[in-house]
């Protein structure tokens, strides 16, 4: 049974309070802003479920969120009366499916290898939706409008007000529910086991091939459903998704955190998410704060934002022993 | 026809022989720093640019057309700044990264080539520069009915001197053998009184050096932008993992032999460029996990 401290309870209370206050109190680009940040962070939460869960550092995970975005935005464009809810959901089972092939591919490949492939198929995938005139070629597949969506009870236009915000807020904390019931399951710590010792694991009777291909193939179709439930908010899906620059962003969000927290990418999002958006006006600025920060983090606190509380209890706790000695 | 078949394929071969020696060309300063380090430098292609954009602004400074020497000279001159910056982030940086999980070591260089991106930015702007070509080297050489521009036999001609040069230097004099010893085994080398640590500070500066100097000498091939080294990264991290991990003749051969299939996909078979590329290396990464070659040593 996992306890859940009443601490951390209140802070997830306060946090779900803000983010359902948020449209009443700020003004309308810091509410888009932060629903792109909720979109980013639970992309970032199924890169470290690779990273963080598993030992593998991808650096073409934008390739699926953007097969999820094209596979979303034509969808919703094509089949109007298609549920929003399955457009996800299918969109989902593509960076599945895709996942399941590439995560094959890749099982038996390590440390720069791995980088080096996954850059190289994300590479195919931009290459492919650049050059496709169906897809819109280098300017993406644009226009595409919000969906209507049947709640059963009723129907949420999504083109109105602050409507496409909160359905955003719920999937992204239904697809996160989904994500920690996972990690802190048994299929979790079986994933633990491999990226702490594969060879260890391998002994100990974990299929490490067989994991690996499900951590990989789970979390591309998280982040395809991520994609799919970007596009229409942004209008439009482009091939940037699936550029190397934009596949560091998870990476970014994880080490700034903590990857050996679950919610260090959400911690690690809120900050870069902060700083972006109050250096978005300066150009070039951005990128040498956000460089800067990231060199910091990984020189100084390897462990990310979310490690210094576990070094704190460490040093206070190895001080105790000191003083009872 | 057949004079058009045969004007064809020499315009292709050509094609290749210019984007192999710019990977190449590229690759070579990556290699160095792989093959020694171990680390691989995602910041490579930022520093590319700047080379590029100093070249840029040292031809603005003395006029705004240089002829060839005076490009040349700009080139070494942003080599040297490429190579004290390198120092500098040889104490920053790289001296801390050495022996730490690679995961770490590929993003802390991921943070360089955002930081170097963004300066690019704050000191440049973001709109295209463009270098001229120094006018010896306009107009082309017509041969058997194939067109090819001065300035791209200029850019082959340093891929293949590049080549022979940094062969010379890892394999004929004293510096480059000890290089190599680092590179298969630091501890014995060290053990052995080989000052290391200062071989890998030397190895950061000459790699800066080189990416400095790819820069400058492309630059009046292409349009200046910030992220202009990207995707020539992308293509010389093929090259690398095909040959063999930072070693230096594998990097040149993998470089013709990728550049020319894609080359050659693209002009016969109609392919969006690097599609061939990125889906032999995904082949051979799929049958091979660890590269074609062994990769230990240069």
């Amino acid at each position: 049974m996992m306890r859940i401290s009443l601490s951390s309870l209140a802070i997830g209370l306060a946090v779900l309070a803000l983010m359902l206050a948020l449209p009443a109190i700020a003004n309308q680009g810091v509410v888009f802003f932060a629903a792109v940040t909720y979109i980013y962070i639970v992309f970032a939460f199924s890169w470290n479920l690779m990273f963080g869960y598993t030992g593998m550092a991808s650096f073409g995970h934008g390739a699926f969120f953007a097969i999820g975005a094209y596979c979303g935005g034509v969808l919703v464009m094509k089949l109007p009366e298609l549920h929003f809810l399955l457009v996800l959901l299918l969109a989902g089972f593509l960076g599945l499916a895709v996942g399941l092939v590439v995560g094959f591919v890749v099982r038996k490949s390590s440390g720069v290898y791995f980088a080096i492939l996954t850059i190289a198929l994300a590479q195919l995938v931009f290459l492919f939706v650049s050059s496709s005139s169906y897809l819109g070629r280098d300017d993406g597949y644009s226009g595409i409008m919000p969906p209507v969506v049947n709640l059963g009870v009723g129907k949420l236009d999504l083109s109105n007000g602050n409507n496409y915000y909160y359905f955003i807020l719920g999937i992204t904390i239904l697809t996160t529910a989904a994500l920690w019931r996972l990690v802190h399951g048994p299929i979790g710590r079986r994933l633990r086991s491999i990226q702490q010792d594969s060879q260890r694991a391998e002994f100990l009777g974990v299929n490490v091939a067989g994991y690996r291909i499900l951590s990989f193939s789970l979390a591309g179709m998280v982040a395809a459903i991520m994609g799919a439930l970007y596009a229409p908010y942004l209008r439009i899906a482009t091939p940037e998704f699936a550029y190397f620059v934009f596949s560091a962003q998870p990476v970014l969000y994880t080490m700034l955190g903590g990857m050996h927290s679950f919610w260090g990418p959400a911690v690690g999002g809120i900050i870069f998410g902060m700083l972006t958006y109050l250096t978005r006006t300066l150009s070039g600025f951005s990128e040498i704060i956000t460089g800067f920060t990231l060199l910091v983090v990984v020189l100084a606190l390897p462990t990310g934002i979310l490690g210094i509380r576990s070094l704190l209890k460490h040093a206070r706790r190895s001080g105790e022993r000191g003083k009872t000695q | 026809m057949s004079n058009f078949f045969w004007a064809d394929l020499g315009t292709t071969l050509f094609n290749s022989a210019v984007l192999s020696m710019s990977v190449f060309i590229f690759a070579s300063g990556l290699a160095l720093i792989l093959g020694i380090l171990k680390i691989l430098n995602f910041a490579h292609g930022a520093l590319f640019a700047v080379g590029a954009y100093l070249v840029y602004s040292i031809v603005e400074w003395m006029g705004g057309a240089a002829d060839l020497m005076q490009l040349v000279a700009a080139v070494a001159v942003s080599g040297l700044v490429l190579a004290g910056i390198g120092l500098a982030a040889d104490t920053v940086i790289f001296r801390r990264i050495r022996d730490i999980d690679y995961h770490y070591s590929l993003i802390a260089t991921y943070a360089l080539l955002l930081f170097t991106e963004g300066l690019i930015k704050v000191i440049w702007g973001v709109d295209f520069k463009s270098v001229a070509s120094p006018p010896e080297v306009e107009g082309s050489l017509i041969a058997g009915g194939v067109v090819m521009p001065w300035l791209s036999v200029f850019a082959v001609a340093t891929g293949v001197l590049t080549f022979i040069g940094l062969e010379y230097m890892l394999n004929r004099t004293n510096l480059g053998k000890l290089m190599q010893s680092v590179a298969v085994d630091p501890w014995m080398s060290n053990a052995l009184g080989i000052n290391v640590p200062r071989i890998y500070t030397l190895i950061v500066v000459v790699s800066f050096a080189l990416a400095g100097v790819a820069g400058g000498l492309l630059a009046p091939t292409t349009a200046l932008t910030p992220g202009m080294g990207i995707g020539l990264s992308l293509y010389a991290f093929g090259a690398l993992v095909v040959g063999g991990m930072g070693n230096i003749r594998g990097t040149f051969l993998a470089s013709i032999a990728l550049c020319t299939l894609d080359t050659f996909a693209s002009s016969y078979l109609d392919l969006t460029p690097g599609i061939a590329f990125f889906l032999a290396i995904a082949l051979i990464l799929t049958m091979r996990p660890t590269g074609l070659t062994r990769g230990v040593g240069l």
